[in-house]
């Protein structure tokens, strides 16, 4: 299961800053992302070329990350995970170099934290999005923002096997996604002003010329349906 | 508004999300603590947001991003990673956060006077105009009426109190808006009820009486 790993990569000397304006939300998916990071050094390339055919889940990924520092495994995570989170760091209105900033701080998070990530209780991008959420109100409120142990209630726990291939984990999102397109319009709308600007109920009813009460119960019905989704997966 | 003292799912989304104060989070992360029910619905919640989080437009990343993501994972030092212990406060119950934010116990606090059988302390103020306090009142108090000029969420710690036909106890939590007038809560004979409350405007009170303990209350 463990990837030989280069025990020593070298970061450049001089990290460039040239091509900043190249920076962009990009709608050309995550591949041009993956260029942005092979390109850089041989030794990363050559993480990926050697795992080319590997696939084993996120959360197998993370196990190698605690068990081994595995550098290659933390690679493939930060390839997929980190221009993601980047992207959702500046929808909620970070430029884009403190954007990557956090996105980075995410990663090497999960880096510092692997661990204790404990995939039986959550799905990495839950975990990710938590760090990135708090790291975002750390940051821009300089407050830090109170953090409940939700995967302490131990119900309903899906079995880590069940969880475990890129596969589920990527009908998970699929279907979460799907869920939230089957949404009234109107109730996807406030499920998206809060996650993804992060509005409260009142900026949402000031934002929508809708009364609070309205706000409130749609953002009810719209959690209704996609718990009962995220529940019949699970 | 929570006739069962579980704090509304729309609330709860927008803890997940990031959306509350910080004040507010507090709060509803003590109040959480409670309830396994709450736990889970948070997690649900958040889950949603991890799934959002899958189905963004990746951004395009700088050169280099990789290699600066393992620059700052060598600077990391070989640091352990610190665990903040908590200070366990057994009798009565106090929720992790706040036990983070106070480090000692309920009666090694400075409480102010507030009015007969009534004491407050403010624990912090907040940009924003919120301010989080602990209440304390003595068993059987009737606090003045009064109105609510803005949110507030109150979290029962210890004793009980009623409002109406509403019976507030221990991890249960009240969310009262401008449009709870006449509210007074009576508190449960017996031991001393404490609460945690944010308050994001200064309450109103009614009548003589009321409009005499404002000066004291505060709030």
């Amino acid at each position: 299961m463990m990837a030989k790993t280069p025990q020593n990569i070298e970061a450049p000397k001089v990290a460039s800053r040239g091509n900043l304006a190249a920076r962009r939300l990009t709608g050309e998916g995550a591949d041009a992302s993956l260029d942005a990071v092979k390109s850089q050094s041989s030794e990363v390339r050559d993480i990926f070329s050697a795992r080319k055919d590997k696939a084993d889940s996120h959360e197998d990924l993370v196990r190698r990350i605690a068990d081994n520092k595995d550098r290659s495994a933390f690679a493939e995570l930060f390839a997929h995970y980190a221009p993601r989170l980047k992207s959702y760091l500046m929808g909620l209105g970070l430029n884009d170099e403190k954007a990557e900033d956090l996105a980075q701080e995410t990663m090497v998070t999960l880096w510092r934290k692997a661990a204790q990530f404990d995939p039986a209780k959550a799905r990495l991008s839950t975990w990710l999005f938590r760090v990135a959420r708090n790291r975002f109100i750390d940051h821009t409120r300089k407050q830090k923002y109170a953090e409940v142990d939700a995967d302490d209630h131990m119900s309903q726990m899906v079995a880590p096997e069940q969880t475990d291939a890129p596969a589920v984990q990527r009908q998970y999102a699929e279907r979460v996604k799907a869920a939230l397109a089957g949404l009234k319009p109107a109730q996807k709308q406030v499920i998206e002003l809060s996650f993804y600007q992060e509005m409260s109920h009142s900026e949402i009813s000031a934002e929508l010329a809708l009364p609070l009460g309205t706000v409130k119960s749609r953002i009810r019905i719209a959690f209704e349906a996609l718990r009962k989704e995220l529940r019949d997966m699970a | 508004m929570t006739k069962t003292g579980l704090l509304p799912d729309e609330w709860l989304v927008s803890y997940a999300s990031g959306a509350l104060t910080e004040a507010q989070a507090l709060v509803v992360a003590c109040h959480a603590e409670y309830h396994d029910e709450l736990k889970e619905r948070i997690a649900d919640a958040e889950a949603v947001g991890g799934a959002l989080l899958e189905g963004v437009v990746p951004a395009r990343l700088s050169v280099g991003a990789l290699d600066n993501a393992f620059k700052a994972i060598e600077a990391l030092d070989e640091e352990a990673p610190s665990e903040d212990r908590v200070p366990a406060f057994t009798a009565p119950r106090m929720p992790t956060p706040l036990a983070s934010l106070l480090g000692k116990g309920f009666d090694e606090l400075k409480w102010g006077f507030m009015g007969p059988g009534m004491k407050k302390l403010m624990l912090k103020t907040y940009e924003n105009g919120e301010r989080l306090w602990l209440l304390r009142a003595k068993g059987g108090t009737e606090m003045p009426f009064h109105d609510h000029r803005g949110l507030e969420f109150t979290l029962v710690l210890t004793g009980g109190y009623k409002v109406g036909d509403t019976h507030y106890t221990p991890g249960m939590m009240e969310v009262a808006g401008p449009e709870d007038t006449h509210h007074q809560p009576i508190i449960d004979e017996g031991e001393d009820c404490i609460c945690l409350a944010v308050t994001d405007a200064p309450i109103k009170l009614h009548s003589f009486v009321g409009r005499m303990f404002q000066p004291f209350i505060g709030l």
